[in-house]
């Protein structure tokens, strides 16, 4: 298994070059100008064309990557254009609000998503399934920027029970943080619980219909036991592929999320970044979540191992 | 519905909700009234007021670096941080004294040597320094307190230059940090006005944060826009970049922040019915559109194609997608030079005027050679000025018979792909969508848009040497009648030549809880004489 995962991360080393390789080109490619939104809408082509200069945009592709990747390969992942401060220190400054809110997010659709699709598939063809699976598609279907309008509006404006924007570094205090996240991690959550009920739902209720299912209930076990230690331990595996996989769906959601509820995340950085052609700050995050994304995958597998013994690399 | 109609709606029902009282934010009573929490325009991305153009940079530089004039009320420059100056007959020698007293924030006075290299730096990047720096002999340092620039010619506009409002203002820096290429981003941000900044605290994109400078030492008239006593009320100031208007909205309602500087136009009468907020016009000089043609490849290289579109532009139909049905939001513009300021003209503006005449501009358009190839029309989507206006563009052109090749993209893109002078079927442009702010329209000084002087012009390029020649005498004009009567020639000539469109004039609202108190309308947020209570 050691093997295996130091196999998997030297594995990542090729990724992440592509990786490097495919958006330094794209953004070499992508119309727009950094030196043009510096310099402002005033300002004369002389001023924009010298700015490009100032910058080394100026030089040829192969130059330009060839700094950027010598620069990655020593650790550093460059210089914002824009701020003038290290993209690493950048990434720093705002790593933690999207982590926290990716976690929060996780948990919460874990502790919900898991729950409802086991009973949905237990209670199939009821009335309790097909609300579950109702609100599974209402959730679904519903874009993230407006669960986040109607979270704020009734929970800030109405009850004034959370603020509607910000964020408070853990170090302040676990409820101060707490209270900053919970709006923008049921906004970014919904979509996610209501894949992850319908994943589970679907792969439960094949899991049910096994024999040994049959035999746990013959054999009296309680209907807890059968559902939560039984079956879905059986079922985990799609259900393990399917939160990893979302995992991007959640770094796409946080983008929309943070600028919704103005989390100053990673996401919102990206956001920036990309209007402003800033792009150290464009590859130094796209390299971090493909490098995550990459970890993830990784933890995934691994997972398998653990949910089922006949799973061996 | 769209996005924006279920924004108000819940935003609208928030403000009801506001009304009867909301709470109010975790800090103790006296520090929340010593901290103004503000939310910009737009997020401040960089902290260098030369480098970087854009308004936020300069609207935060103003409480950082001090200018040696600034202007006032009625846009004329008032002495800063000079006590007084002294000019030679010829007008060729200014000599000027600085304040006493005047400190850094680290702690080092002002000396002359940081005013000589802090205009050094300025007058590379500024249009109005350029042309000093195009006469000027020697500007040196006399004492400590004394600075002097000799000039080659008289240059009538020097105590504007130094005080203007525009990008860049004339801000001055220590030494050390001044002496910076021009080109490249300082890194040490330390200044001599009112307010420091706490550059630990920057989150860029999220945070700025500013505290009040001790040993600033306010000029003793009355604050009036840039000039004046800067008399600091609050501690500290937290810019709260909030990107999303529906929930800075919310936040103002909800106490979270003092003071929203540009709320979109959908969202001011939800504000306006919240009992907590004040809502206002933000800078009675507004701003003007502009549908700027490129003077360099047909249709637009010949005159009557652009006079066709002058001719059929109903500026109305501009103004209404901008701000809506809100009249107080906008008025036409048959000029090129911000209404209600001295040299305000029409001259030349009737064709603007009246009646749209659709079937005369077709034919003028026809007697262009227009013969149906693609107009590319840039349009930025994601700014809501350019957005509107590209939109109805898009069916002016149509009407007009024209064959509009619309590249719906995004600002940054607009940005570089207008400074291409090659033809639109390689990577060029016919039209793009601007705005100006009114403070940059007031005289042709600052008024890069109005130039035209081919290759050096601004971006379409145009050329109209009767026009350049009314800027010159502008320059030269030695009374306020010498520049009004050369600046109704500049009018005249660029309606004749269509130097560009303008596609009316509009105004932007600023809204701040009635917490707060002193807030002036003006070009920028103007931060001295703001007071909040808890």
């Amino acid at each position: 298994m050691l093997a295996y995962i130091l196999r998997r991360i030297v594995a990542t080393v090729p990724v992440m070059a592509i990786v490097a390789l495919f958006v330094f080109s794209l953004l070499y490619i992508a119309p727009g100008d950094p030196a043009a939104v510096i310099a402002g809408d005033q300002a004369s082509p002389t001023d924009v064309e010298r700015i490009r200069q100032s910058l080394g945009l100026d030089q040829p592709f192969l130059v330009q990557f060839g700094t950027w990747l010598w620069h990655i390969l020593h650790g550093d992942l460059g210089t914002s254009i824009f701020t003038s401060l290290p993209v690493a220190s950048l990434i720093a400054q705002r790593i933690e609000p999207t982590l926290s809110l990716m976690a929060i997010t996780l948990i919460l659709t874990l502790l919900v998503a898991v729950p409802l699709g086991v009973v949905a598939a237990w209670k199939a063809g009821s009335w309790v399934d097909r609300t579950i699976m109702a609100f599974a598609v209402f959730a679904f279907s519903l874009p993230v920027f407006v669960v986040g309008y109607v979270l704020a509006y009734v929970f800030a404006l109405q009850f004034e029970w959370l603020p509607v924007q910000g964020y408070t570094p853990l170090a302040e205090g676990l409820w101060p943080w707490l209270k900053n996240l919970i709006l923008p991690s049921l906004a970014l959550g919904c979509v996610y619980i209501a894949l992850i009920a319908r994943i589970t739902r679907a792969s439960m209720l094949e899991v049910l219909q096994q024999d040994y299912v049959r035999t746990a209930r013959a054999k009296g076990l309680g209907q807890g036991n059968i559902l939560f230690v039984h079956a879905l331990k059986n079922a985990a595996v799609p259900i393990v592929t399917v939160i990893g996989i979302g995992i991007a769906l959640l770094i796409g959601g946080a983008v929309v999320t943070e600028s919704v509820f103005a989390i100053p995340g990673l996401g919102r950085l990206t956001v920036d970044a990309i209007l402003r052609r800033d792009y150290p700050v464009i590859q130094g995050i796209v390299l971090l979540f493909s490098f995550l994304y990459v970890l993830v995958n990784l933890m995934v597998d691994v997972t398998y191992t653990l949910v089922d013994p006949r799973i061996r690399y | 519905m769209d996005r924006r109609t279920l924004l108000k709606g819940l935003t609208g029902v928030g403000s009801l909700a506001a009304t009867g009282g909301l709470s109010m934010p975790a800090l103790a009573q006296g520090a929340a009234a010593r901290t103004l929490r503000f939310v910009p325009q737009a997020n401040l991305a960089n902290f260098d007021p030369i480098w970087g153009t854009q308004y936020v940079v300069r609207n935060a530089a103003a409480l950082v670096w001090d200018t040696l004039y600034g202007i006032d009320a009625t846009l004329q420059p008032q002495r800063q941080m000079v006590e007084a100056e002294e000019v030679s007959d010829d007008g060729l020698i200014w000599t000027f004294r600085l304040r006493p007293g005047l400190k850094f924030h680290d702690g080092e006075p002002v000396r002359s040597k940081d005013v000589v290299a802090s205009l050094t730096r300025w007058s590379a990047r500024d249009p109005m320094g350029l042309m000093i720096k195009a006469i000027q002999n020697e500007l040196t340092a006399v004492d400590d307190r004394t600075f002097r620039w000799t000039l080659k010619q008289p240059y009538p506009k020097l105590l504007l230059a130094l005080g203007k409002n525009n990008s860049p203002c004339a801000f001055i820096m220590p030494e050390r940090i001044a002496q910076t290429d021009p080109f490249k981003q300082i890194t040490e941000y330390v200044g001599s006005g009112p307010m420091k900044f706490a550059k630990a605290e920057w989150v860029p994109g999220a945070k700025a944060v500013f505290e009040k400078f001790t040993d600033y030492v306010p000029r003793q008239e009355k604050a009036s826009w840039l000039a004046g006593g800067k008399q600091m009320l609050v501690d500290r100031i937290e810019w709260v970049v909030i990107p999303d208007p529906a929930t800075a909205a919310a936040a103002l309602q909800n106490g979270e922040v003092d003071w929203w500087e540009s709320p979109i136009p959908d969202l001011a009468p939800v504000l306006k019915k919240n009992a907590n907020i004040n809502v206002d016009i933000a800078d009675p000089l507004g701003n003007i559109g502009s549908f700027r043609m490129n003077h360099l490849h047909p249709p637009f290289n010949d005159v009557r194609a652009r006079r066709a579109v002058l001719m059929a532009m109903n500026q109305e139909d501009y103004m209404r997608a901008l701000v809506g049905d809100d009249n107080s939001l906008w008025k036409p513009l048959p000029g090129f030079f911000t209404p209600d300021t001295p040299l305000y003209t029409e001259e030349g503006g009737e064709i603007l005027k009246g009646k749209r005449d659709l079937a005369a501009a077709k034919k003028l358009l026809a007697e262009s050679g227009y013969s149906g190839q693609p107009v590319t029309c840039l349009v930025a989507q994601d700014q809501p000025i350019t957005k509107a206006m590209g939109d109805v563009t898009a069916d002016l052109l149509k009407q007009l018979g024209m064959n509009v090749d619309f590249v719906a993209t995004d600002w940054g893109t607009v940005g570089a792909r207008r400074a291409q002078k090659t033809p639109p079927g390689q990577g060029g442009w016919q039209m793009f969508h601007t705005w100006h702010a009114g403070a940059d329209c007031i005289s042709p000084a600052p008024y890069t848009a109005i130039r035209a002087n081919g290759d050096k012009a601004w971006f379409g390029w145009p050329s109209s040497p009767a026009a350049e020649k009314e800027v010159s005498a502008w320059f030269d004009a030695k009374n306020l009648d010498e520049e009004k009567a050369a600046v109704r020639r500049l009018s005249k000539a660029a309606f004749e030549d269509v130097i560009y469109a303008p596609t009316g004039f509009f105004l932007s609202y600023t809204a701040w809880r009635k917490s707060i108190s002193g807030v002036v309308k003006g070009p920028l947020p103007f931060f001295w004489g703001v007071s909040k209570t808890a």
